[in-house]
Formats: structure tokens, sequence, C-alpha cells
């Protein structure tokens, strides 16, 4: 009892001391600085018409880049703590007739809309990372539903390495051609699709890295579930 | 307001009052199963009024264009497909953890099933992959 009053008023306090923190700014008027920037010249400048996708994938690449990493070690971490020999599905009854029908129907457009979540990342909401995690949706679905199902290991495996390395190799080309990491070189230099800004093939790299970001955050997912739902086997 | 736009805001209207009752059933249904049968069916429909009701509305005004009507079209076959299966998923799984059934009811045909099985596993054919 003393402590939870003791807790309920210490954040009490603190909520407090951030209520008046924010009592200073000033909502609702016009103080922007470098977002104005950003809005005034995102469409020149990288080709989408989202512009908080270009920020994430163009003007601030090295933030992505480190969350894709910290996404990569969460995964790895998750692997390396739940490390057996054996290891195996355990699950006890199959999921009832409606729901592995439904499952079977579903999983196919659940990916494809997760596909059309990250290739229209720059012209809509989203881009890689809910892309991603619709596609591992799919396999949660198909884990929650099968006993048997597994993911093909070798192959998400693989993907995930090699579009990791993709994203990193598309950073490198730009600093070859351009001077620095992750620099623009399909929108700067070539002016791909500069005449349809606002339709598919346009936005410079921003598609292209976010497939490759998709791609990872799916793989990466899945693998995570893939490893929590196992269980130990005793021989 | 055109021809179009009244019956997109009837349908709106005609779903929010299902929304409606479908939280009421919440707060009135006596057990567990009662409630998922007021609260799914009313919010499934309801959601269908509001979205195909607010595509048919988008066409009506000046601003809106096909498009709208055909996304909210995509996502009301989506969640019709799905409400009911998670609906189902839910019972199922409220009836495997043994939540029971409302003191008034009289008929429960599933467990009679399950005991029948368990009686004579063999005989029984195995039904749609279940246990």
């Amino acid at each position: 009892m003393l402590k939870r009053a003791l807790a309920i008023i210490s954040l009490l306090l603190i909520g407090y001391w951030i209520a008046q923190g924010l009592a200073g700014v000033p909502f609702g008027q016009d103080r922007m600085l470098v977002a104005q920037y950003y809005l005034d010249h995102v469409k020149e400048q990288t080709g989408a018409v989202n512009a908080v996708t270009a920020i994430v994938v163009n003007y601030r690449g090295f933030d992505t880049l480190g969350e894709v990493t910290v996404l990569f070690i969460a995964s790895t971490g998750v692997g390396a703590l739940l490390w057996r020999r054996k290891k195996q599905r355990t699950a006890k009854t199959e999921g009832s007739i409606v729901l592995t029908t439904g499952t079977r129907l579903l999983v196919p457009f659940v990916m494809l809309f997760g596909a059309y979540i990250f290739i229209h990342g720059h012209l809509t909401p989203g881009g890689g990372f809910p892309g991603g995690a619709t596609i591992a949706t799919a396999f949660l679905l198909l884990y929650m539903a099968f006993t048997a199902y597994e993911i093909p290991h070798k192959a998400f495996e693989k993907t995930e390495g090699a579009v990791g390395m993709a994203y990193v190799l598309v950073g490198l080309i730009g600093l070859a051609i351009g001077g620095y990491f992750l620099y623009d070189w399909i929108w700067q230099d070539w002016g791909f699709g500069v005449d349809n800004i606002g339709r598919l093939l346009s936005g410079g790299f921003i598609p292209i890295i976010y497939t490759i970001i998709g791609l990872k955050v799916g793989t990466e997912l899945s693998g995570i579930i893939d490893n929590m739902l196992k269980e130990e086997v005793s021989e | 307001m055109n021809a179009l736009a009244a019956i997109g805001e009837a349908l709106v209207l005609i779903g929010t009052f299902f929304y409606l009752l479908s939280a009421l059933g919440l707060i009135r249904m006596p057990d567990v199963y009662n409630r998922m049968q007021t609260s799914t069916k009313s919010a499934t429909l309801g959601s269908l009024g509001v979205m195909v009701g607010v595509g048919i509305w988008a066409l009506g005004t000046d601003f809106g264009s096909a498009a709208w009507l055909t996304k909210t079209v995509v996502i009301a076959i989506f969640l019709l497909l799905t409400n009911p299966i998670s609906a189902h998923a839910l019972i199922r799984a409220a009836y495997k953890s043994g939540i029971p059934l409302w003191e008034g009811s009289v008929v429960d045909k599933y467990r009679e099933h399950l005991e029948g099985k368990e009686k004579a596993p063999e005989e029984t054919p195995k039904e749609g992959g279940e246990e």
C-alpha cells in the first residue's frame, strides 16, 4: 500500500514536471525551421511526395540504417538466447477448420498488402517497417493456424543477410558516386522519374531501399516468431 | 447535396446505429457467448455500412473520386472475411478454456459430442482436424 502510494505520488510529480515543461511549447504557432525546409524542398530534392519517408530514408538515412541494425541485433539476440540443439513446434491442436481455411485464403492477400505498403513508401503512408511487419503477420497467421508449419529457414536467413548487405551496398554506391554515404544517385544524377513525381516510378532510391527494408523486417520478425514458438524436445 | 451523398449519409447513419447496438449488447448480455454474438454481428454490419457509405458519400461530393469507393470496398470485403473468423476463434478458445455458459442455457451439444468422443475415441470419425 505504501509502495503503491509512493509510486503514484512520484508519477504525479513527474507528470506535473513534464506538463510544466510542455506548457512553454507554443502549440498552433508556425515555428518550423528545419521542417519548413523539408516541406518546401522535398519534391525537387528527393522526388517523393511522402515527406516522412523522404526524411527517414533520404535526408536522415543513417538513422534508418541504425534502426535496421537494431532489429537485426534483436533478432540475433532472440536467436542466441533461445538457442537449443533440438527445437520443435510443440503445438498440440491444429486450428479449427474455419481458421485453417480462412488462413489459407487470407495469407496471400496479407502478403500482397505488405508488399504494396513497402513498394508505395514514397507515395502513401507506411514504408518498409509497416510493410515488413504486415508480411511477418502473414507468417504469424500460418504459425497460429497450423501445427506443423515452419518457415523455410535456409532461404529466410540468406534473404535477411543479403538484403542487409544490399542496403549498405546502396549506401556505398552513393559514397562512390556522390561523395557521401547514402547519396541518392538515382535522383540527383540520373534524374530518374522527374516527369512523374507522385506516381510509382519516382522517388529516387526510396522505393528500392524500402523494398530492401521491407524484406529485411519481414524475414527478421518471422524469424523471431519462429524462435519464440519453438520449444525444446527431450529425447 | 445530391442523391449519392444522401445515400452515403444514410448508410453511415445506419452503420453507426448498429455500432451503438453492438456496444449496448456488450453491456446488456449475460455471458461471453451472447456478448460475442451480439457484438460481432452488429459491429461487422455497422462497419460495412459506414465504409461503403463513406465511399458512396465521397462520390457525391465535388472533391471525392472513385478511388474512395474502391478503397472502402476493398477494406469492407477484408473485414467481412476476417471478422467472422476471429469471432469463431475467440469463441472456440473461450469454450476450450472452460468458460461456462449462461445459467439459463439448456442445450450444450458440443460438450455431449466431446464426451462421446472421449468414451469411444476410435469409433467417432475425426472432424476437421480438431484434437
